[in-house]
């Protein structure tokens, strides 16, 4: 294994990899930057590219531009709390606080680290244990995905907002949206009401801008002309400190733990993730009341758990042919495109492919962390541009974003509607990121479900007699209530001391 | 007056407009055609089914608990909005016209194109943002445009269109 792993370094390390695995990373941190233009849009646009280039160069162009996407979506997150895509939502929670704060540097170099740390970890869990820890996403069928994705969604809708009802009612919100299109199994038409423009469904984009670009823009707009937003404070560093990152390292190791081996699962992806690693952060770490304030923590654990969860995903990709995502099954196709069949027999029959493959992305998540040290400065730099500037850029990128997805002027209705709709959610505390974490798993959800109902041939009693997905439904209910038991027992408690 | 108040909250309004969502969403999802629906298979309407009850319900806690909704408001740091409507309106007609910026340019940049809708758009959002001086609002208003333009559609590949400058450009 260590000598296929050399030869797999032997041709990463060639110049002409050397510069594919370079522009890969910056073209993927460019797109993850901009709103709306994700790594799967991005990665199936380099499909025609690839075929002129070596298998193993195309390989490598196509895992550098997905692993720089994550990194680069971290960067609006923080900046302008806009996501730059699915998996950098929660980020936008600390990281843009952070940025007011006058610490954007910091908040970009602990992503940037933590990404590093978490990155080299999945790959050393692919170098040494790939084959034998891929057996465990086998022990996931439909049901327990279904019943994970139940979880996810209730730790997401726990840990954003006060109000419990009121995230139940914006993430079936966002399952509805999901459902809006051609069925994909028995090919209905659903709440398309006779326009062929909904036929395709609603991209989660559409959505995702309107609700946080449009809506951020407006807000941020409003505080700077009632002078309700203070000026921000002068950065004080660029880079982080010593004590910051000791500070902050458990939240990486735990982060990239979690967000692995969720990643893991196939269907799971990036995005499932950081909301639960998240969440199981800000129930298990000290002083968990400064997460959600501005606290370093609260990007390093979300952006260690994405980067993990990306490596995680290449796991069933390689061993088993199951893609974890969007991106995955552009990858999917892409290595079939080459005649390669991703499966168990990918270490017997093209182990020289797969081994170059490993060691680039060595190779890439170093080149991410060496590029980053001159950006998080420019970056930062972005923050002393004046709102009233840089919002109406930032609001025009982000239409380019939806416009760049299929052309289509129905997609600009949606987003201005979706924009409203995200101003009313924001103003009257209806969480927004339960709504596009639901529109993001609806499709896999729902199928998951079905898959699920056929096996056990109609019996909903299935989600409870597997033991995993009895286990997740309950931690989902637990999360869900337990915050709300807890309280109403201290006051409970605080009456009775009262009255004795 | 007082219990009237307290009937009307904000949020039993919006847990009936949650029920009534759900309520056409449930119609709508029962009205796909049988022809979809395969023996044996769990069809297109029951995920939907699932969504619209859960979503009813909700709605209808809102709509029905308990709780004062005037205390509850409060608790969440909602902003009580004072006066009526017209009046808030004209109170807060920045918002609602930067609203209006946006709906109009997501509307008519299709058709009237990227170059002059963008234009317009930063030149009107940057006074509303406070900008008085006239070179720095044109300049950048045109600058911002044609390096975006030219960003994306020369080095991103994206299709912009140039509606009414077509004839010129083309």
């Amino acid at each position: 294994m260590f000598e296929l792993l050399l030869n797999g370094f032997l041709v990463a390390l060639t110049p002409y990899n050397l510069f594919i695995a370079l522009v890969g990373c910056l073209v993927g941190t460019l797109i993850g930057v901009l709103p709306g233009l994700g790594p799967t849009a991005t990665l199936a646009m380099l499909i025609p590219l690839i075929f002129s280039m070596p298998p193993a160069s195309a390989m490598i162009l196509l895992t550098s531009v997905y692993y720089g996407a994550m990194y680069g979506g971290s960067t609006t997150s923080i900046l302008v709390n806009i996501p730059g895509e699915s998996a950098s939502v929660i980020t936008c929670l600390d990281g843009n606080k952070m940025a007011l704060q006058g610490r954007a540097g910091p908040a970009l170099a602990i992503a940037a680290i933590g990404s590093f740390i978490a990155g080299t970890y999945a790959v050393l869990v692919l170098t040494f244990f790939g084959k034998t820890v891929a057996s465990y996403a086998l022990n996931f069928g439909p049901a327990e995905f279904f019943s994970l994705m139940v979880f996810g969604l209730s730790t997401v809708a726990s840990l954003t907002g006060k109000n419990v009802i009121k995230a139940v009612v914006t993430t079936c919100f966002g399952l509805m949206i999901s459902t809006v299109g051609i069925d994909l199994v028995s090919g209905a038409p659903r709440y398309t009401f006779g326009n062929p423009f909904l036929q395709d469904g609603i991209d989660f984009v559409v959505v995702a801008i309107g609700m946080f670009a449009f809506s951020e823009v407006i807000i941020t707009a409003k505080e700077v002309r009632s002078g309700k937003r203070g000026e921000i404070i002068k950065a004080k560093s660029i880079w982080v400190s010593w004590a910051e990152f000791v500070y902050s390292l458990p939240s990486i190791l735990r982060g990239t733990v979690f967000g692995f081996f969720i990643g893991m699962l196939p269907g799971a992806g990036a995005t499932l993730s950081t909301f639960i690693s998240y969440n199981l952060e800000k129930r298990i770490c000290k002083h968990p009341e400064r997460l959600g304030t501005g606290d370093i923590r609260g990007v390093a654990c979300p952006e260690s758990a994405n980067n993990a969860a990306s490596g995680g995903s290449l796991i069933p990709l390689l061993t088993l042919g199951l893609p974890g995502g969007g991106a995955t099954a552009i990858m999917l196709g892409a290595l079939m495109m080459l005649d390669i069949t991703p499966g168990p027999l990918m270490f017997e029959k093209h182990s020289a492919l797969l081994w170059t493959l490993v060691a680039s992305m060595y190779v890439g998540n170093t080149l991410l962390l060496i590029l980053n040290w001159p950006l998080v400065n420019i970056f930062a730099r972005v923050m002393t541009i004046p709102t009233r500037y840089l919002m109406p850029i930032v609001l025009v990128i982000s239409t380019i974003g939806v416009w760049s997805l299929s052309y289509s002027e129905v997609d600009l209705f949606l987003t201005g509607g979706a924009g409203l709709l995200g101003y009313y959610m924001r103003m009257h505390k209806y969480p927004i990121e339960p709504l596009v974490l639901g529109l993001i798993l609806g499709g896999r959800m729902e199928q998951a479900y079905r898959q699920a109902l056929i096996i056990s041939k109609g019996s909903l009693l299935v989600f409870l007699e597997r033991p995993i997905s009895l286990g997740l439904l309950i931690a989902a209910v637990l999360f869900l209530m337990l915050p709300t038991i807890l309280a109403k027992s201290k006051q409970f408690q605080a009456a009775r001391e009262e009255a004795a | 007056m007082r219990a009237r108040v307290r009937l009307f909250t904000r949020t039993r309004i919006e847990g009936l407009v949650i029920v009534l969502l759900a309520a056409g969403y449930l119609w709508e999802g029962h009205n796909v055609p049988d022809l979809y629906k395969m023996p044996g298979v769990p069809g297109p309407t029951v995920f939907p089914l699932l969504l619209g009850i859960v979503f009813a319900l909700a709605g209808a806690w809102l709509l029905l608990a308990p709780d004062k909704p005037d205390a509850r408001e409060a608790a969440e740091g909602d902003e009580k909005p004072v006066g009526k409507l017209r009046s808030r309106l004209i109170a807060h007609w920045h918002t609602v016209a930067m609203w209006a910026v946006i709906l109009v340019y997501l509307f008519v940049m299709p058709d009237l194109g990227f170059p002059v809708a963008t234009a317009l758009l930063l030149l009107a959002f940057i006074l509303l943002l406070g900008e008085r001086r006239w070179y720095v609002v044109v300049g950048l208003a045109l600058g911002a445009t044609l390096v975006i333009h030219l960003g994306f559609a020369l080095g991103l590949n994206v299709r912009l269109p140039l509606g009414v400058l077509t004839p010129l450009l083309k």
